[in-house]
């Protein structure tokens, strides 16, 4: 790797004063899993100095306060997945961290690194943006909040500023009743990079009809969201496997209008529908 | 400019002086010349390079050194710190787990990180702490009943 100065920041302030110091030419370090990718690319522009914000503790907790759920940004993807705080509030949170990368990545990878990069496949984006999840930015200038479902502008692009440092992820805890799946479909058991996901969120009332659904398929659209004909057409409803597969086909019919017809519409067409039909199966599904 | 770091490997204090833009990796094989951790991929995919880091499992080939400081580092020597195989090490042989061996350190070691922290796993279990570990010669199946018959004789020393 070509050669850069490192600070180690050890509170939110060290770690945004460097930020602010060396704006365009920092990189911020957490799990690394990324960043070194990215450095080793000959094709890539050396930072002048990398900042690294893994030893500020203020940034790993993992919390609940009522129905809200706060997580730090230094969680690695393996604490999220077997963290019983996400498995009671947000299972389908443990499950998307659970199938990033391997495990060995998992041990390093961050929830914060997983957002701020904001890669197409990024597992953990959909079951947060089904979440209606909110992240904090702080920086020099103070601090700022953004709802996810608006961070994003394109892959690898999000609203923060390069001296902005993401210091909490929130969100509002499902309700004990809801049912929630994440599924992944890449083309190795483990480090696979997600070729399509969906994020789904079911609640049904006391007479079982769908009350409330959530569909956010992962690495299908420009930037990620909740679709909502879909969503749309399960409400008022009872839930069965042929409801499920037209919510699918919606899904898909979503997809090929917005982003239109491309080389890879034929294969991921038909996949959409299906892992929509497959989200929504298992979060019925009695062991999971 | 170079960097101190300290911390702790394989049980013992260790202190260099290196540039920080060298990776875990680069530390332990060019620099204290412990070489069974293995350079493959580089890029977190292969698991040839796998090392603990405070316990877990890393691909160390994605750690920056200076992330070390502090932190207890073990590769595949200290599992046999005075030349005596440990049991894991000693099922791999037995269950014929080694070919031609460029996968073994790592594998090892995401073993280790599964047997430190799960009782009696299963097959399914055993193959999810190793999917991050790429072995062209074996086909797996002997390094999983390696694996499982080390968590027994574990369980059974116990």
């Amino acid at each position: 790797m070509k050669p850069f100065d490192y600070i180690v920041a050890r509170t939110v302030p060290e770690a945004v004063a460097a930020l602010s110091e060396h704006a365009g030419s920092a990189r911020i370090l957490a799990g690394g899993t990324d960043l070194l990718i990215e450095l080793r690319r000959h094709s890539s522009r050396p930072p002048g100095v990398v900042v690294d914000v893994s030893r500020i503790e203020a940034l790993r907790d993992i919390s609940r306060d009522g129905d809200e759920i706060f997580l730090g940004p230094l969680t690695t993807h393996a604490e999220l997945a077997r963290s019983d705080i996400i498995r009671a509030g947000a299972p389908f949170l443990c499950s998307a961290a659970g199938a990033v990368g391997s495990p060995q990545i998992r041990n390093r990878g961050t929830l914060g690194g997983n957002i701020m990069n904001a890669a197409a496949c990024a597992d953990t984006v959909p079951p947060l943006i089904a979440l209606g999840a909110v992240v904090t930015l702080a920086s020099a200038d103070g601090e700022r909040d953004c709802h996810l479902s608006g961070f994003f502008s394109r892959p690898y692009a999000t609203a923060a500023r390069r001296e902005e440092l993401l210091t909490q992820v929130r969100f509002t805890a499902l309700s004990p009743g809801a049912r929630s799946a994440f599924v992944k479909l890449g083309r190795r058991n483990a480090l696979s990079i997600s070729r399509l996901s969906v994020a789904a969120v079911v609640a049904t009332d006391a007479e079982g009809i769908v009350a409330d659904a959530r569909i956010v398929p992962g690495a299908a659209f420009g930037v990620w969201k909740r679709v909502m004909e879909a969503e749309h057409l399960l409400i008022g409803k009872l839930p069965s496997t042929a409801l499920f597969a037209d919510a699918g086909r919606l899904v898909a019919d979503t997809m090929v209008r917005e982003t239109g017809r491309r080389w890879s519409t034929d294969y991921k067409e038909p996949v959409i529908a299906a892992l929509v039909r497959r989200a929504l199966e298992r979060c019925f599904a009695v062991n999971d | 400019m170079d960097m101190t770091i300290s911390f702790t490997l394989n049980g013992r204090p260790e202190q260099v002086e290196v540039p920080p833009h060298i990776t875990l990796l680069d530390l332990l094989r060019d620099v204290l010349g412990l070489t069974g951790t293995k350079r493959g991929c580089e890029a977190g995919e292969c698991g040839a390079c796998t090392v603990l880091l405070d316990g877990r499992a890393v691909n160390s080939c994605l750690v920056p050194a200076p992330q070390v400081a502090g932190r207890e580092v073990v590769t595949v020597e200290g599992l046999a710190p005075l030349g005596k195989l440990a049991p894991l090490q000693q099922a791999f042989i037995d269950h014929g787990a080694v070919q031609c061996g460029f996968c073994t350190p790592g594998i090892l070691m995401s073993a280790k990180d599964l047997l430190d922290h799960t009782a009696d796993p299963s097959q399914a279990k055993i193959r999810e702490a190793i999917a991050g570990n790429l072995c062209r010669c074996t086909g797996y199946q002997q390094i999983v009943e390696a694996i499982e018959d080390a968590a027994r004789r574990a369980d059974a020393a116990e």
